[in-house]
C-alpha cells in the first residue's frame, strides 16, 4: 500500500461531500440554472408550511435525542452490572441492525389504534370492539415518530458506552467512588458520566442530525400536514419547478443543524460548570432503589416494544385472517411468501446487488486505509469519517443529485452504489480500526523473518487474524446499506426499486399483510449477515486447520 | 477507633471452586493483618466482600463487624472503609485538590478549602493542589491517592497491593508513608511481597483453591483457617 492508496480513498470519500454542499449552496441561489432557476429562499420563506414543518423537526428531533441520551444514561445508573445489563448488551446489535423503516412499520402494528397492543385489551378491559377513533398513528404533533426514533437510537448511544465504559475503568471508579462514601448513582454523576460523556459526544451529534433530518421513518410515522422539514422538501425536489426552493432548503436545514450543535456544545458548558461546583461539596447523595427499578423498567419495556414490534412482523407476514380484536391471527398462511417470491425478487436482489458490492468495496477500503495508516504513518482523522454522518442526508443528497444531473450520472447503478459507500465507510473504518490498530505487530515480524513478503504477510496472516472484526464490519456495510432510502431514491431516479424503497412508497397504499413481508424482509437480510458473521470466522478458522 | 472483625468468611466461585471457607480474624485499631499469598488464592476477592464490591456470581456467607456494627448487609457506601488499590484511581477529570474535596466528608467551602491545603502540606505536596493528577510522579500519585481515602474518614484501611506498582526505592518511601498515616486504624493488607508488610504486622498466608489443606500462619486472635 503506498501513500497514493490512501490519497485516492481520501479523495473518493470526501469529494462528493464537497460536491454534495456545493450543489445545495449554487441552485440555492439561482447560480444553476440547467436544474434550478431562480433564487429559492424567497419562495421558501413564504411558503406557509415553512415554519410549522421547521417547528415540527426541532420538536421531534430534539426531544428524540433528549430522551434518548437520558434512557442511555438511566440505562448505565440503573443497570450496569446486573442480569439486565446482560440481556441488554446481548439484544443490542441485532435490534441496531434491523432498518429504520422496518422497525417503524412494526412500531405501528404495535401501537395504531387497531394494533396489538389495543387487541390485548379488547374487548375485555377497554370494552373496545372496533378499533378506538380517539387517536390516529400517525399522530398530528409528532409522538409516534419521537417513539420509532427513540427506541431505534437508543440502542446505538447505548452500544457506543457500553464500548467505551471498558476504557475509563467503570469498574474501578465505581468501587472506590463507593468506598468513599457516594451513592452509586452520584458515582455516575460524578465520575463515570464526565469521562463517558465527552466519548459519547460525536455520536449523540450523528443521533441528533439523523433525528432532525430523517427522512424514511417520519414519511412512515411523522404527521402528513405539516410533514417534518426533510419530508416538505422532498415533496418540492420531486417538483422540478422547485428545485431551487429545496436546495435552499436544504441549505438552512444544514445551518439549523449546525446552531443546534452549537446548542449542544453551550449546553455541555452550563452542565460542566455546574457539575464541577457540586462536585466540590462532597454530597455523598442517597442510594434510591425505587429510582433503580423505575429505571429498569422503563428500560426494560423500551426493549420490549423494539423485539415485539420485530415480531409483530413475522406474525403478520404469515397472517391470512387476523380480525378486530382477536389478539392473534385466526388463520395464517405462507401465501405472502411463497405466493409473491417473483414480485420480492426484483428488489430483494437489488437491494442485494448494491449491498455486497457496497461491502466489498467498504472493506477493501477501510483495510487499504488503515493499511496506508499503519505503515506510511498517515496521520489518523477517525473524526473526518464521521462528516457525512454528521450532516443532513437531505443536504448532501439534494447536492449530489443536481451534480449527477449535470454529469448524467443520475440513475446509474454505480451512482447508487456510490452513495450507499460513503455511509457505510464510515462505520467500516471506525469498527475494523481498533482491532486493526491493536493487533501485535510482532505478528508481521514473524512472518517476514519467515521469509513472507508484505502481500502474503496482509493476506496470510493479519486478515486471517482480523477476519472476525472484518466479518462484524462486512455485516455493519450491509446492514447500512440495506436501510439506505433516500440515496437509492433520489440517485437511483427510480430506476433501482430496493426493499427501502417499496417499503416505504408502497406503505400507505398496499395491504398490511404484504408491507409486513416487505419489512421482515429487510429486516431478515441484515440480520442473517449477522449470523453469518458469527459464523464464517469459524468455518475460515477451521478450514484453515 | 473500632476493630475489624471477620467471622466464618466462605466464599465460592460461580463454577463451585471454594476460594475460603470459615475464614475469621479480628484487627484492632493500629493493628495490620497481612493477606498473603499467590495470585488467584482470593486476596483481592476476601477485599471486595468486605468492602461490599463483590461481583455478582460469587457466593459469599459470613460477617463483617466494624466494632458493634454489622456492616455485612451494608451498601458499599454506608460501610466506611478506606479503599486503596494496585493503581491510584485518580479521577483525570479533577485536579489533585477536587480529588481530595471528592474524597473529604463535610464542612463548608472554608473548611474543606484549609483541610486539603493542609492534609497536602503534610505530605509534601504543598503548591500542588491546582495540578493536574497526570502531572505527578507515582510517588506523589500514591501519596495523594492515599490522602484522599483517609480524608474520607475511614474507619479501617484496606489495601490491595497498593505498593506492587511503585519502584524499589519509591516503595520504602510510600511504605512508610502509609503506615504513618494509618497508625490509628484497623488495616487490612493483601500483598504477596514479604517487604510490603510491616514488623508489628500479623500474616495470614492464603493458598489458591484445588491444593491441599493449607498451613496457615496466623495469630491473630480468632481465625481458624483460610480455606
Amino acid at each position: 500500500m503506498t501513500r497514493l492508496t490512501g490519497a485516492v480513498i481520501a479523495l473518493a470519500f470526501f469529494t462528493p461531500l464537497v460536491f454534495g454542499i456545493l450543489g445545495s449552496v449554487i441552485p440555492a441561489f439561482g447560480l444553476m440554472p440547467q436544474i434550478a432557476a431562480g433564487n429559492g429562499f424567497a419562495e421558501l420563506f413564504a411558503d406557509p408550511r415553512f415554519l410549522p414543518s421547521i417547528w415540527l423537526s426541532l420538536k421531534t428531533g430534539i426531544i428524540a435525542t433528549v430522551i434518548a441520551l437520558l434512557l442511555t444514561i438511566a440505562t448505565l445508573v440503573c443497570a450496569h452490572g446486573t442480569r439486565l445489563w446482560k440481556f441488554l448488551i446481548a439484544s443490542l446489535p441485532p435490534l441496531l441492525a434491523v432498518p429504520h423503516a422496518a422497525l417503524a412499520v412494526g412500531l405501528i402494528f404495535l401501537i395504531a389504534p387497531s394494533g396489538w397492543l389495543v387487541r390485548l385489551i379488547s374487548p375485555g378491559l377497554s370494552g373496545w370492539s372496533r378499533p378506538p377513533t380517539d387517536w390516529v398513528i400517525p399522530d398530528s404533533g409528532g409522538w409516534s415518530l419521537i417513539l420509532g426514533l427513540v427506541i431505534k437510537e437508543t440502542p446505538f448511544l447505548l452500544l457506543t458506552a457500553a464500548a467505551q465504559l471498558s476504557t475509563i475503568k467503570v469498574d474501578a471508579a465505581l468501587r472506590i467512588g463507593r468506598t468513599l462514601g457516594y451513592a452509586p448513582a452520584r458515582c455516575w454523576s460524578r465520575l463515570i458520566l464526565p469521562l463517558l460523556y465527552p466519548r459519547l459526544r460525536l455520536t449523540l451529534l450523528i443521533v441528533l442530525a439523523f433525528n432532525l433530518s430523517v427522512v424514511d421513518v417520519a414519511i412512515l410515522l411523522g404527521p402528513g400536514n405539516p410533514p417534518t422539514f426533510s419530508v416538505f422538501l422532498l415533496s418540492l425536489v420531486n417538483d422540478p419547478g422547485s428545485r431551487s426552493v429545496a436546495s435552499a432548503g436544504a441549505l438552512l436545514l444544514a445551518l439549523g443543524v449546525g446552531l443546534v450543535y452549537c446548542c449542544v456544545f453551550l449546553i455541555e458548558r452550563v452542565i460542566a460548570s455546574v457539575a464541577e461546583s457540586r462536585r466540590e461539596s462532597g454530597h455523598r447523595g442517597t442510594a434510591m432503589k425505587t429510582f433503580r427499578t423505575f429505571g429498569q423498567s422503563v428500560i426494560a419495556s423500551i426493549q420490549i416494544i423494539s423485539i415485539a414490534s420485530l415480531v409483530l412482523l413475522l406474525v403478520w407476514s404469515f397472517t391470512h385472517r387476523w380480525r378486530f380484536p382477536h389478539s392473534l391471527p385466526t388463520e395464517w398462511t405462507l401465501n405472502h411468501w411463497n405466493g409473491r417470491s417473483a414480485e420480492f425478487a426484483s428488489p430483494l436482489l437489488t437491494t442485494l446487488g448494491i449491498a455486497v458490492v457496497t461491502l466489498l468495496l467498504a472493506i477493501a477500503a477501510a483495510v487499504a486505509w488503515l493499511e496506508c495508516e499503519r505503515r506510511m504513518r498517515v496521520p489518523r482523522i477517525d473524526w473526518l469519517w464521521y462528516v457525512p454522518l454528521l450532516i443532513p442526508q437531505v443536504t448532501l443528497l439534494f447536492g449530489w443529485q443536481a451534480i449527477a444531473l449535470l454529469t448524467g450520472a443520475d440513475g446509474k447503478w454505480l451512482t447508487v452504489v456510490y452513495s450507499h459507500w460513503v455511509y457505510a465507510l464510515p462505520y467500516v473504518v471506525l469498527l475494523l480500526a481498533v482491532a486493526w490498530r491493536e493487533l501485535d505487530p510482532n505478528w508481521n515480524n514473524a512472518a517476514a523473518v519467515l521469509g513472507a513478503g508484505y502481500w502474503k504477510v496482509l493476506f496470510k496472516v493479519r486478515i486471517p487474524l482480523l477476519i472476525k472484526p472484518i466479518c462484524q464490519a462486512a455485516a455493519v456495510a450491509l446492514a447500512v446499506s440495506v436501510a439506505q432510502y433516500l440515496p437509492t431514491l433520489l440517485l437511483g431516479a427510480g430506476r433501482h426499486q430496493t426493499l427501502a424503497i417499496e417499503l416505504v412508497t408502497s406503505f400507505s397504499g398496499v395491504d398490511r399483510r404484504i408491507i409486513a413481508t416487505l419489512a421482515a424482509l429487510q429486516s431478515l437480510l441484515p440480520l442473517l449477515a449477522f449470523c453469518a458473521a458469527l459464523w464464517m470466522p469459524r468455518m475460515i478458522n477451521r478450514h484453515a486447520a | 477507633m473500632n476493630s475489624l472483625k471477620i467471622e466464618r468468611l466462605s466464599l465460592t466461585l460461580p463454577d463451585g471452586t471454594a476460594l475460603c471457607s470459615d475464614l475469621s480474624f479480628s484487627i484492632n485499631p493500629g493493628g495490620v493483618l497481612a493477606l498473603m499469598g499467590p495470585s488467584g488464592s482470593g486476596k483481592s476477592t476476601i477485599l471486595s466482600w468486605i468492602t461490599g464490591t463483590l461481583s455478582p456470581g460469587i457466593r459469599a456467607s459470613g460477617e463483617v463487624w466494624l466494632g458493634n456494627n454489622r456492616l455485612t448487609d451494608l451498601p458499599a457506601e454506608k460501610r466506611q472503609l478506606g479503599l486503596m488499590l494496585q493503581q491510584d484511581y485518580l479521577f483525570p477529570h479533577m485536579s489533585v485538590g477536587q480529588n481530595l474535596k471528592f474524597g473529604l466528608r463535610g464542612g463548608n467551602k472554608q473548611h474543606r478549602d484549609k483541610r486539603v491545603s493542609e492534609s497536602l502540606t503534610e505530605a509534601g505536596l504543598q503548591g500542588m493542589i491546582n495540578r493536574d493528577p497526570i502531572t505527578l510522579s507515582g510517588g506523589q500519585r500514591a501519596r495523594v491517592s492515599l490522602l484522599r481515602t483517609l480524608l474520607s474518614d475511614p474507619h479501617a484501611l484496606l489495601l490491595d497491593e497498593p505498593f506492587s506498582r511503585l519502584d524499589v526505592t519509591l516503595r520504602e518511601q510510600i511504605r512508610n508513608f502509609t503506615w504513618n498515616h494509618a497508625q490509628h486504624l484497623p488495616t487490612l493488607l493483601v500483598t504477596h511481597d514479604k517487604a510490603d508488610v510491616p514488623v508489628h504486622a500479623e500474616t495470614v498466608e492464603l493458598v489458591p483453591p484445588q491444593t491441599i489443606q493449607p498451613e496457615i500462619s496466623l495469630s491473630t486472635i480468632d481465625s481458624t483457617q483460610s480455606r
